[in-house]
């Protein structure tokens, strides 16, 4: 019960932020809650299930797309178009997925590269069903008990598949899954012998989190009432695999902070170094990667226990 | 006919870039274990390096082909030494160098983007463009220029392998790198030359297609994703593998893009289909590595 407080706390703090904010920062903070969703499921799959997948926002922009081909091309109604959507991206996934984690190394990485980049393709040359290069512009979701949901009462909707996924992944980062995911990455042959059935782990983690990511993208076609393929491209994924490296992998609070962190990045930086904010991306995950490998959240770990360990002494101290 | 006949000396041209892209990714491979994403971004520096030394100091081609390939094997140890050597020397997972060079490929791209900005740069081409033709085959001369150019490069490759101590060396660590370490062989200055001679065929490849395409600091996505279809079509086993599968994806690509009666764009994802068809079917490529004897 405490739990569910806390949990409807944060709802409750992160929806009504934006009605405090300009609309361009509101806009800023819908899309950072966004991005912080996708990491969290990008940090499972690649930090707890160890898989090295770079579909993650391909399933996002399918989750887009889908919903909008769905209810503003083919006039499904809204509530089945956004099950239609999902349903849509769990079998796409599960199809990638049963080959695919089979593959053993980074043929991973490039059998999800290619699905990406074919899903690019397809996009813009989809002609009168995706809108080509364009893309779709020019929906509004409709008005709900005469409430229209733009704008910062939009974010209640960000805010709760964020505060969701976390709270599905949280769940089953420390439950039996999440110890067999951990297990089947470290050594999958020790984790087969311990009863463990790699394969199908393997084919969960990626159906889940890639369903996942694309709720999210159903969600974020109605931020800006248009998607276009530019903003699926590869160059994302390997953003959010920045992320979640920076913040610390594997670990679902490191992929909030680094998300944040990393999302803001460029908004800082932008009067020094123009667009060219990926170069210091690039230098801080060079960085991470050569010294601190658990990232972030590690630094904080280290000054946490650091301090646990002087508590006691400082205590005899003063007794 | 004469139409097919053109058709192929252009789709082999083509095919022989995404072979020395995919080379350069074997070159890394094969005897580490790292998958280099960074590939295109040092076609890009390749690229970059030819309008330096062909337009900027307007050198002869016969002085700018080795001062590219010097500069791309610098790049290519630089990069060794900075992103991969400290890794393996703390025992790393495979994966944290891989991770340390998509920064890399990130930090170069936009090194290059912030420098020269985002136009095209013009490369001229070291024959003109009239038509030429050999027998029944005719194109421009830089499809000829690459062919050769190509052929060039896989024969010292095959000759490395096949005839020097080096190349079987090479070959030792790829078949296992413990025994050869226990053998007293050099694993870093291995890795070291690996990715000195991979940054070296990448930049051929992007001094290559310069002309045709003028550098631009986003033109190494494309060849990056078409070199690494042409290897996984290929196989990482053999050096001929890499050829054999630019050479397919190409056809493949310009075949439908010429005949099939589907909107061009939709040929780009050829390759890709290819890609994922061999992952399915046949993971290990067209060649298999050669055994251990």
């Amino acid at each position: 019960m405490p739990r569910l407080v806390y949990y409807l706390a944060v709802i409750a703090v992160l929806a009504a932020l934006p009605f405090f904010l300009a609309s361009y920062q509101g806009d800023v903070y819908r899309k950072m809650l966004l991005w912080v969703t996708l990491a969290l499921g990008y940090s499972f799959l690649f930090g707890i299930a160890g898989q090295v997948a770079f579909s993650h926002f391909a399933f996002y922009g399918i989750g887009a797309y889908g919903v909008v081909i769905l209810w503003f091309k083919l006039g499904v109604p809204l509530p089945l178009a956004v099950i239609g959507a999902i349903a849509v991206c769990a079998v796409l996934a599960l199809v990638v997925a049963i080959p695919a984690t089979r593959l053993e190394g980074f043929y991973l990485a490039l059998a999800t590269l290619a699905f990406a980049q074919l899903l690019i393709v397809v996009l813009t040359e989809g002609g009168e069903v995706t809108g080509a290069a364009a893309g779709i512009q020019r929906y509004a979701l409709p008005a709900i008990f005469g409430v229209r949901l733009t704008g910062p009462y939009y974010t209640a909707v960000i805010v709760l598949l964020l505060v969701g996924t976390y709270a599905i992944l949280s769940r089953l980062e420390r439950s039996w899954f999440g110890r067999a995911c951990r297990a089947a990455r470290d050594n999958s042959e020790a984790a087969a012998a311990m009863g463990v059935d790699v394969a199908r782990i393997k084919v969960i983690a990626f159906t889940l989190t890639s369903t996942l990511a694309g709720a999210a993208g159903i969600v974020y076609a109605f931020v800006d009432n248009g998607v276009a393929p530019t903003s699926f491209d590869i160059d994302k994924v390997f953003t959010l695999l920045f992320m979640i490296v920076i913040g610390g992998s594997g670990r679902l609070a490191g992929a909030v902070v680094g998300a944040v962190l990393l999302y803001l990045a460029p908004f800082v930086l932008e009067p020094y170094i123009g667009h060219h904010h990926p170069l210091v991306y690039g230098c801080i995950m060079l960085a991470a990667i050569l010294f601190q490998r658990e990232g972030l959240i590690g630094v904080f770990d280290g000054v946490r226990r650091r301090f646990a360990r002087a508590r006691p002494r400082s205590m005899e101290l003063a007794a | 006919m004469s139409d097919l006949l053109d058709l192929l000396v252009t789709a082999t041209a083509s095919g022989c870039i995404y072979g020395l892209v995919a080379l350069s990714y074997l070159l890394m491979i094969r005897p580490t274990g790292i998958i280099n994403f960074a590939v295109g971004e040092w076609a890009t520096a390749g690229a970059f390096a030819a309008f330096a030394f062909l337009t900027l100091v307007e050198l002869p081609y016969v002085v700018a082909i080795p001062g590219v390939v010097a500069v791309m094997l610098l790049i290519g140890w630089a990069t060794e030494l900075v992103a991969v050597r400290p890794l393996v020397v703390k025992g790393a997972p495979i994966i944290a160098p891989i991770l340390a060079l998509l920064a890399m490929l990130v930090i170069m791209r936009e090194v290059i983007g912030w420098t020269f900005g985002p136009d095209q740069f013009r490369v001229p081409y070291p024959f003109g463009f009239r038509r030429v033709e050999l027998g029944p085959l005719g194109g421009s001369p830089q499809n000829f220029f690459i062919i050769a150019a190509t052929l060039a490069v896989f024969a010292a490759a095959w000759f490395f392998f096949e005839r020097t101590v080096w190349g079987r060396i090479f070959e030792a660590v790829a078949i296992n790198r413990r025994a050869a370490a226990l053998m007293g062989i050099n694993l870093a200055r291995v890795t070291a030359f690996a990715f000195a001679a991979g940054a070296a065929c990448a930049g051929l490849a992007g001094l290559l297609v310069s002309p045709s395409f003028s550098a631009h600091w986003l033109m190494g996505v494309p060849l990056a994703v078409q070199g690494f279809s042409a290897l996984v079509v290929g196989g990482v086993g053999r050096v001929e593998g890499a050829l054999l599968g630019g050479l397919i994806l190409a056809l493949a690509e310009q075949l439908t893009q010429r005949y099939a009666p589907i909107p061009s764009g939709y040929a780009a994802g050829v390759p890709l289909l290819l890609l994922i068809l061999f992952l399915m079917v046949r993971p290990t490529g067209l060649l298999k590595a050669r055994e251990a004897r």
